[in-house]
């Protein structure tokens, strides 16, 4: 962190309620252009939702999304709002439901740039398609196959496919590798990645299996009941977890070792133990770079720690 | 025998290919092909196909040769040819006014089934139209669910009637009166459908790439609801095709010159006990074209399903 970064995506406060259930509260992060920012939680904590209130299929009831420096949540019309469309872009969790089944390949990944006409001519247009087909690994002969005739490995890659032939800036990527199976996990891995490498995108990665989290972001956000109790960058938070949750997520991932396996203590996160009734809660940082939602009380207790094992703190 | 020892000569390296797994060997799908493929491998589709082609042809061809007229009066008085039994002469018999039975009933059949055809298309083409963008807007949903509330309370033969007396009766008369408000329903069916797809997540995939609302309509949902209209289609023209019939039974709807084959079921109603031939022949005929358009529109739809693609 010795040169300043700059952010690309800002989360200030943000809410999101469906009716009465308030599914999202005190979302704070921002996130730097060209870095992986992942969150991670348990099924119905609220990253998707977090991930589509950035892309407007949400909307939010309270707090701001910044993008580029410009309020994107709720009032965006017409023009301004289809020429952010293009900037953002996400990769589905299931391959098969988000495919339009009666279209071809080259109608979906040609989608967008219809859209946006980002094609010179119909030559153009079917040479850049077939490049991103190429990219993506495909062969450039499956153009005219309709989306059920590929493996599951192969329609995210379509998915991929149409959403990065967009040149968007900011990608949120939906749990992309959870519906697949696990040995073809690796290879889309790789290939986002590759994408990264070559286009300074910046990813949104949506997640639960902690051990994807750490291979491919910078930074990672832990959300539990909607509310983010932990954020830091990928080493620090494996290695120093502060909250409770953090610690207890952390300790339960599995090591592929039988003789350290037997040693690990399972940590078993008790949301009782916070006592938030009269002390509200805050996103603090505790360390540089390191956040922790928490009261004042637990805030002097955590610094006390901290101070005890002698980190420079903020 | 001997055994053969396995050497390590016996093997050699090969390179993995990559690309070998990517490769697809199925031959490549075509949707309407497979719709063809799966539709005409039903034997009982094809005998009742046939049924209705020849149907259909001798509706259209055999009343240009036959010109059968309900106003030609040149046989009323010759009394030898009244009310005779169907014979090699007269296939389906004649009746009181002396004219051959086979000749009023293709005439009638040319009337109904292109009533029936005409008010079809235009009952499917305008319910899946607004019912497509009924089922994507909300303000549209707001107001057209109020007419059609309205609308679909006041029984449809009472709009017929009072349309066919209010605007007289004819060919065209009568087609609007029936289309007039037959089109909410189907509307109304695929705004469902419509509803149903509209927030399938690659509908939401689409509208993250920019799609406008129309491409949407046109790529996305209608494709998929391709077997549930032709479904529709299948059940609503025989529907058009009886409500003719009945119309012209009660001798509302079209006028006293035009044949068809409610009006021959009405006129030779009295003789079902005298003179049977003249009130069966007519309903089998409408029994023949009702079935088999119902039979062959509905095993369309199945094969249009691609769930029943292979």
């Amino acid at each position: 962190m010795t040169t300043e970064k700059e952010v690309l995506l800002s989360l200030r406060d943000l809410e999101i309620t469906f009716g009465k259930f308030v599914a999202v509260q005190d979302v704070n992060f921002d996130i730097y252009k060209g870095e992986t920012f992942s969150l991670v939680g348990e099924s119905g904590s609220g990253k998707t939702t977090i991930g589509r209130a950035v892309l407007g299929i949400n909307p939010t009831s309270n707090g701001t999304i910044t993008f580029e420096g410009q309020q994107i949540n709720g009032g965006l019309k017409g023009k301004a709002k289809h020429e952010l469309e293009r900037k953002i872009q996400m990769i589905f969790q299931d391959p098969t439901a988000s495919l339009n089944e009666r279209a071809t390949v080259d109608y979906i990944i040609s989608e967008g740039l219809y859209n946006y006409g980002l094609f010179e001519n119909e030559e153009d247009r079917i040479n850049k398609v077939r490049t991103m087909l190429e990219e993506v690994g495909l062969l450039p002969e499956q153009l005219y196959r309709y989306p059920h005739e590929f493996s599951g490995g192969q329609r995210q890659r379509i998915g991929i496919a149409r959403a990065l032939i967009m040149k968007p800036d900011l990608v949120v990527a939906d749990e992309p590798i959870s519906a697949l199976d696990v040995s073809i996990r690796a290879q889309v891995l790789n290939l986002l990645k590759k994408f990264q490498r070559e286009s300074q995108l910046t990813y949104l990665f949506i997640a639960h299996d902690l051990s994807v989290v750490r291979f491919i972001s910078d930074r990672i956000a832990v959300i539990r009941s909607g509310r983010i109790v932990e954020l830091a960058e990928t080493e620090e938070l494996f290695r120093h977890p502060i909250h409770p949750y953090t610690q207890s997520l952390l300790s339960a991932v599995p090591v592929p070792d039988p003789q350290i396996a037997r040693h690990i203590k399972p940590i078993v996160y008790d949301p009782t133990q916070h006592h938030y009734e009269t002390d509200k809660p805050k996103f603090v940082e505790l360390l540089p770079g390191h956040f922790v939602y928490c009261n004042a009380p637990e805030e002097a207790a955590y610094r006390k720690q901290l101070a005890a094992e002698g980190k420079t703190q903020a | 025998m001997e055994n053969p020892e396995i050497k390590d000569s016996d093997f050699k390296l090969v390179k993995l290919d990559e690309e070998a797994s990517e490769k697809i060997d199925t031959p490549k799908y075509s949707y309407w092909r497979s719709v063809g493929r799966q539709f005409f491998s039903n034997k009982i589709t094809i005998i009742v196909l046939v049924v209705m082609v020849v149907v259909l042809l001798m509706s259209f061809i055999q009343p240009m040769f036959s010109g059968y007229s309900l106003t030609d009066v040149t046989g009323v008085n010759d009394l030898s040819r009244r009310f005779k039994w169907p014979s090699m002469q007269y296939w389906f018999g004649t009746d009181k006014d002396g004219k051959s039975l086979f000749d009023a009933i293709w005439a009638g059949a040319r009337t109904s089934i292109s009533i029936g055809v005409i008010s079809t298309l235009i009952t499917m083409v305008i319910g899946v139209l607004v019912g497509a963008i009924w089922g994507v807007s909300k303000k549209v949903d707001r107001v057209m669910l109020e007419v059609y509330n309205v609308i679909s309370n006041v029984p449809s033969l009472l709009i017929v009637i009072v349309l066919s007396y209010t605007f007289g009766s004819g060919f065209w008369n009568l087609i609007f009166a029936m289309t007039v408000t037959s089109w909410i329903g189907t509307a109304y069916f695929i705004r469902v459908q419509v509803m149903i797809m509209r927030d399938r997540e690659y509908n939401i995939a689409s509208r993250t790439l920019g799609t406008p609302t129309v491409r949407m309509i046109f790529r996305n949902i209608l494709p998929y609801l391709t077997s549930v209209v032709v479904t529709n289609a299948s059940t609503t023209l025989p529907g058009f095709i009886s409500y003719e019939v009945f119309l012209s039974f009660l001798g509302v709807g079209l006028s006293q010159n035009v044949p068809s084959l409610g009006r021959l079921i009405s006129d030779y109603a009295p003789y079902i006990t005298s003179y049977p031939y003249l009130f069966w022949l007519p309903v089998l005929v409408l029994a023949l074209i009702t079935i088999s358009l119902y039979v062959v529109g509905q095993n369309l739809a199945d094969a249009s399903d691609p769930r029943t693609h292979r």
